[in-house]
């Protein structure tokens, strides 16, 4: 059955459905079906979150100081995003006004958590989409010196440097146990790389994995762990005593220090490693332009990153603001949070109960009433699903709808918004790197794209790393070493009922908690998460979302392996724990 | 005895007995050997030596041991202001906790002594360890002095150990409160001890109950709380009774003698 | 050495005796109640079988465990995954999905059957079928009974898998619980935190491998290397707690020079982690040393045990904001109140009625 969704898109159901259950290398669960035709084109896509935890229900009744601690454990992969989200609505809603250091320091963590999740994302769960791991082992080591010398002057570029690390990995494979690469999809025809660019990958893929490790140490320093740092409503909970007795029990030089060297390090790295492959790969797939879905036409991002504490208006973040519906990259349009007709999530095909499945509730307003229940035309049974219905409910997660439009966020979506409203800063490394690729700006709206921007906002979010670390100590150096406002730390301080909103630009898109406050205590709390965007299931209008969209009229080199599904979704960096919390 | 069904019966039953006592010797009423410079004579009053030196030694320590408990248990929770300086000169916190614990030592083996009595003390020593649960007279006992603390009941009863609702508000209260106090205390403290120490391996089944030794820490607060209630009531009672009931109370605790004041 | 390495190999290059792997082998054959030849079956298996296979599966939970794994500095990480296990499952890092990574999980049970230790990340729902959280179409529970079967045993990750974590704090809406509720017949190691630390998560792993054994565990079902002090027990800041110093406010004096946060609710007193020594991310910090308190997340139940930044635990049975000291406080005053308007009217009613001194009366 053919069906023309508003949001321009023609789904056909009727070729062979394939499944891909578990979707992996993301966060959590997520399932996949799509139909694809006889030439092997997917026709339609079905995505689905297959875990629920019920946080948002949990929060409620508790003490809102402690909320942060509670969504932080949404997600471990972009830890730290959710509890900042979560400070900054209790924040809002009790117009606790933080230090100016709290907001260089949370600024760090959050670009801290950019560029660590990123790097990780690209090398570890995004990479052997187009990296063949096996193939790496028939490279010429000097040749893949040469190679990885032409691209970068990153040090670790020997030939004995290659010729070891491709020993070892032949002693792996030949071991017979591949432990994470164990059937995977290698000598697919879908992998295009010669097998020296596979080998320098190869390496970067265990540089990466032992340098992920030293960025977080960022988080270990202000927020005393990674994952799940610690925050505080009111500031950040580390103090600075640069200059006092008992400096060493605090945020000293030493300390500083250390976090210096980390950026300094972080930048060094993203230049030099993971900048150059992604241009280097980008370069053999830059014909493979699919999985651009929404990005072309419905992107939107809420902005991050004040530059000044207390002040959340677009002009004050170095992050972009902004909504571009039906591809008008002329005019981006504000977003209003606090709008009871701007963001509405529905769930008339999510696993919940409303009042009114017709319409949608802002956030504010918003219920969590789980209900798990298949459609006619699932295939299966209840506890045992063969195929589901998208004529009904099917997934876990809800669909936001910015004023009834799906919408893209990430990485993408914020830098389409920057370039669109001509931010040099975002406009000129895009530029950059498609003229280096050779190919025009609509190349950018793809699964490539994506993955692209990602590199470049890595790139961006070191550097303002750096300007906030020189920001935090001129603050210092001026005399103000205040991390915390504890004017309103009591609850009994607090009005009786107030309301807020928080928001942050997660490493995934634009996330938003909203907070009810009565008498102390959460009377309600919804966070509405990037993946929710992304991964969200059809609305009642039938509009599809990003994940569903970018799947849309991809060719597969071989069905029985999704290599191309898995390659648009990772594109993404999906992440269902957060997506339905 | 006769089959008791009704409160004032036993009332009516007591003044039958002490007419029979009277009828019997007559001259109970008055001793000649004592008497003052104008002639007024000496009282007679029943005495009984209800409890015993051990039971009235533990008694006192049981109390300061405990008020000690309160005062510093309280403090553990909500320390008093911060002392400046280096930490090396000051254990304010340190003093707290040891005294805690020092009293909470006293009051285990206090404890376990008063055990030990309950079996070669007197019957009342044996009072406070358990309930005549199935003994009618008991709860009717109970009622009685329930009705007689809101002021239903005209007269009070006298009894020669504790009253049923003291003794049952003892039993619960004072004597399983202290128990817990003591397992859940030492539960706590052979945190400190370490794993491998004796007290550990004899109070860390509190933790196969109470898996995380923050729950043991708020239950062994609420402990303490009920008991502070008990102080409160117990010590109120005791001065009233005092006055009241016509019997001696806390001079009983101090001298093991209680002494019933209606002349005879 | 051949490019296949076994197990054997692998544990006698790292110093293991002979005797003790027979040992180990002897204790897994027991604890799968295998018995004497089961004993040497297993030893069998392990001299020609390779590296330990892991399979590594996520129930509800953040992923913040398999995060926190790929932190570890001692061993890195990558040697773990390269030379000491064979991490043939993981949702996060596989290559394969769908019906390849399914697929793994047959040929594991059917290939290492009672040989592959079995990592858990999060745990089970269990209400609404379990269907609050789907692997392949199926409750992850089941699947999860399923591949317990045949493992020689099992190692719960964090506090979602050992404890019930975030989601089985109350309402616990999907009726979250821990591993050992479902998988009843193995070994569990129980590695709590929220997540726990890089170093001791792969600490728990190696032992395993190098010593050829289960690591000794205390009565909650943990490591008892790792988990037997409490936070505070080790905590460089004791000494100012000792002295009665601390920080009364955030971001005070007190707290700029680094004294004790029992007063904003610190939890070290009550949690057992190696925080406190081994600290995080190699050594880095902890949450103490950062300036805020620690919050129990090892401990069964603390998300339960909040608010966070009160020294006492809220009591819900007693409705919202009570403590013990609020209740206790509101108790005793209440009974203050009583005693002394019940003295009051006692003493009024003395005065009221005219006291007939031979009370009772005397029988006519
Ligand atoms: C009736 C007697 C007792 C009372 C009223 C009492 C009261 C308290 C209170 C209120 C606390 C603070 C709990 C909290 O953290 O909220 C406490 C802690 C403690 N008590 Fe007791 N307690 C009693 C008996 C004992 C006994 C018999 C011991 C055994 C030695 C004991 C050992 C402890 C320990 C070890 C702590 C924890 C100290 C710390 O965390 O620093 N207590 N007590
Ligand atoms: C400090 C003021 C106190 C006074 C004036 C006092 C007075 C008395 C008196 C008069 C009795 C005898 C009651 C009777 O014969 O029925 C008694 C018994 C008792 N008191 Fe106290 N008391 C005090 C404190 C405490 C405290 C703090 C506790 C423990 C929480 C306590 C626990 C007991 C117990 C358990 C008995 C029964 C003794 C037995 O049968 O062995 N007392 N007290
Ligand atoms: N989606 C999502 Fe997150 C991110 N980035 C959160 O807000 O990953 Ni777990
Ligand atoms: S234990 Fe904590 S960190 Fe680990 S998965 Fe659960 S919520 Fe995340
Ligand atoms: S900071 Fe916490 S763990 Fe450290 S001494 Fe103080 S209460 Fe104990
Ligand atoms: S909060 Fe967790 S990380 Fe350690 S210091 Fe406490 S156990
Ligand atoms: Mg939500």
């Amino acid at each position: 059955m053919t069906v023309q969704t508003p949001n321009g898109f023609t789904l056909d159901n009727s070729g062979k459905r394939i499944v891909v259950d578990p979707v992996t290398r993301i966060e959590g669960h997520m399932r996949v079906e799509v139909n694809v035709d006889e030439q092997n084109v997917i026709r339609n896509a079905v995505s689905t979150g297959t875990m629920w935890r019920g946080i948002e229900v949990i929060l409620r009744g508790r003490d809102p100081r402690d909320a942060w601690a509670f969504t932080e454990r949404i997600c471990g992969v972009c830890t730290g995003t959710h509890a900042l989200t979560s400070v900054r609505a209790v924040e809002d809603a009790l117009q606790i006004r933080i230090p100016e250091n709290a907001n260089s320091i949370r600024n760090i963590m959050q670009l801290t958590l950019q560029v660590h999740d990123h790097i990780v994302h690209f090398y570890h769960l995004h990479a052997l989409d187009w990296v063949d791991v096996v193939s790496a082992l028939s490279a010429d080591p000097k040749a893949t010196s040469a190679l990885a010398q032409s691209l970068s002057p990153w040090p670790l570029s020997s030939p004995g440097y290659f010729r070891d690390l491709q020993g070892r990995l032949k002693k792996f494979v030949e071991s017979g146990q591949l432990g994470p690469f164990k059937n995977g999809y290698w000598g697919s025809k879908a992998y295009r790389l010669p097998p020296e660019a596979n080998l320098m990958a190869v390496a970067h893929y265990l540089e990466a994995l032992d340098f992920q490790k030293e960025i977080v140490k960022i988080h270990t320093i202000f927020g005393g762990k990674n994952p799940h740092p610690n925050w505080l409503v009111g500031g950040v909970p580390c103090p600075i005593n640069v200059d006092g007795i008992g400096g060493v029990g605090a945020i000293n030089m030493e300390r500083l220090n250390y976090v210096t060297e980390i950026i300094d390090r972080s930048i060094e790295f993203t230049n030099q490693v993971y900048l150059p492959d992604v241009a280097a790969i980008g370069s053999f797939y830059k014909d493979w332009l699919y999985g651009g879905g929404l990005s072309s036409q419905s992107v939107l991002a809420y902005g991050d990153i004040p530059e000044h504490a207390n002040d959340y208006s677009a002009a004050n973040l170095a992050l972009p603001q902004g909504a571009i519906i039906n591809g008008n990259l002329a005019e981006v349009f504000p977003v209003n949070l606090r709008d009871p007709l701007e963001i509405q999530e529905f769930v008339a095909h999510s696993w919940y109960k409303y009042p009114d499945e017709t319409k949608g509730l802002h956030p504010w307003d918003g219920v969590t009433d789980p209900h798990y229940e298949l459609g006619p035309n699932a295939k299966g049974t209840k506890t045992n699903i063969e195929s589901l219905d998208e004529g009904a409910k099917y997934s876990w997660i809800k669909s936001p709808r910015w004023k009834g439009h799906a919408m893209e966020v990430g990485p993408l979506a914020r830098w389409i918004v920057g370039y669109a409203q001509n931010k040099p800063e975002f406009k000129e490394p895009v530029d950059k790197l498609l003229k280096d690729l050779g190919l025009p700006t609509s190349a950018l709206f793809s699964t490539l794209g994506r993955t692209a921007a990602r590199a470049l906002e890595c790139q961006w979010a070191a550097d303002k790393l750096k300007h906030f670390q020189d920001k935090l100590i001129a603050t210092i150096k001026a005399g103000d070493s205040s991390t915390a406002n504890v004017d309103k730390w009591e609850p009994k301080s607090w009005p009786s009922e107030v309301k807020g909103v928080g928001f942050t630009e997660a490493p995934r898109g634009a996330l938003a908690h909203w907070i009810k406050i009565k008498d102390g205590r959460i009377d309600n709390y919804q966070a509405v998460v990037p993946t929710t965007w992304n991964g969200s299931p059809r609305d009642p209008n039938g509009n599809i979302g990003a994940f569903e969209a970018s799947l849309m009229n991809t060719p597969m080199a071989d069905p029985t392996q999704p290599l191309e599904i898995l390659r648009t979704l990772h594109s993404f960096d999906p992440c269902l724990a957060c997506s339905t919390h | 005895m006769t089959e008791l069904t009704h409160a004032a019966d036993l009332v009516a039953e007591r003044c039958r007995l002490k007419k029979a006592l009277l009828d019997v010797n007559p001259e109970l009423t008055q001793t000649a050997d004592i008497v003052d410079s104008v002639g007024e004579r000496a009282v007679v009053r029943r005495t009984v030596y209800v409890y015993e030196a051990p039971v009235r030694l533990w008694h006192w320590v049981n109390a300061l041991a405990m008020v000690t408990l309160f005062v510093t248990g309280y403090l553990i929770a909500s320390p008093p202001s911060s002392p400046t300086g280096e930490a090396s000169a000051h254990f304010q916190m340190g003093y707290i906790r040891f005294i805690h614990f020092t009293a909470g030592q006293i009051l285990a083996v206090a404890m376990l002594g008063r055990i030990y009595w309950a079996f070669v003390g007197n019957s009342h020593a044996r009072q406070l360890f358990y309930i005549p649960f199935w003994k009618g007279e008991f709860w009717r006992g109970a009622l009685l002095e329930a009705r007689w603390y809101a002021f239903l009941e005209k007269y009070p009863q006298q009894y020669i150990g504790h009253n049923p609702l003291a003794h049952l508000s003892m039993f619960l209260m004072s004597t399983l409160g202290t128990i817990f106090m003591i397992c859940t205390g030492f539960a706590l403290y052979s945190e400190g001890e370490g794993r491998a120490s004796w007290l550990s391996h004899a109070f860390g089944w509190v933790f196969w109950l109470f898996p995380n030794s923050q729950q043991v820490h708020t239950l062994h607060h609420l402990g303490m709380w009920v008991l502070v209630c008990f102080t409160f009531i117990h010590v109120y009672a005791a001065i009233r009774e005092d006055i009241m009931s016509r019997q001696s109370m806390i001079s009983a605790m101090i001298s093991g003698e209680r002494q019933f004041r209606d002349e005879v | 050495m051949s490019a296949t390495e076994t197990f054997y190999e692998v544990i006698r290059r790292q110093g293991v005796t002979r005797r003790s792997f027979t040992k180990f082998c002897s204790l897994t054959a027991a604890s799968m109640g295998l018995g004497a030849t089961g004993a040497s079956n297993v030893a069998h298996a392990l001299e020609t079988n390779p590296r330990v296979p892991v399979i590594w599966m996520h129930g509800l939970e953040c992923t913040c465990c398999s995060e926190s794994f790929i932190r570890s500095a001692h061993p890195l990480v990558k040697d773990v995954v390269l030379s000491m296990i064979s991490l043939d499952y993981d949702d996060t890092l596989m290559a394969a999905a769908g019906h390849q990574a399914e697929a793994i999980l047959a040929e594991t049970k059917e290939k290492y059957k009672g040989k592959y230790i079995l990592a858990v990340e999060g745990n089970p729902p269990l209400n609404e079928g379990g269907m609050f959280c789907i692997d392949g179409g199926r409750p992850f529970v089941e699947r999860l009974k399923w591949m317990a079967q045949d493992a020689a045993a099992v190692i719960a990750w964090g506090a979602c898998a050992s404890w019930g974590c975030v989601q089985a704090a109350k309402p616990n809406p999907t009726q979250a619980v821990p591993i050992d509720k479902v998988i009843t017949d193995k070994p569990i190691i129980k590695v709590p935190g929220c997540p726990p630390i890089a170093e001791v998560m792969t600490g728990v792993v190696t032992f395993i491998t190098t010593f050829g054994r289960l690591p000794e565990l205390d009565r909650q079902g943990r490591p008892q290397m790792f988990y037997s002090q409490r936070i505070h027990d080790k905590c460089y800041r004791r000494p100012h707690f000792d002295a009665g110093q601390f920080v009364e406010q955030w971001d005070d004096q007190n707290a700029r020079e680094g004294k004790c946060l029992y007063k904003m609710g610190c939890r070290g007193p009550t949690t057992y982690n190696a925080c406190s020594t081994v600290r995080w991310n190699n050594g880095v910090s902890f949450p103490i040393q950062s300036g805020h308190g620690c919050i129990g997340c090892s401990e069964d139940g603390f998300w339960d045990n909040g608010p966070f930044y009160e020294r006492l635990s809220n009591i819900h049975q007693f409705g919202v904001e009570s403590n013990a000291d609020r209740i206790g406080v509101a108790a005793a005053a209440t009974v203050g109140v009583a005693v002394a308007a019940h003295a009051a009217i006692t003493a009024l009613s003395r005065v009221a009625v005219k006291r007939d001194d031979k009370a009772p009366p005397a029988v006519k």
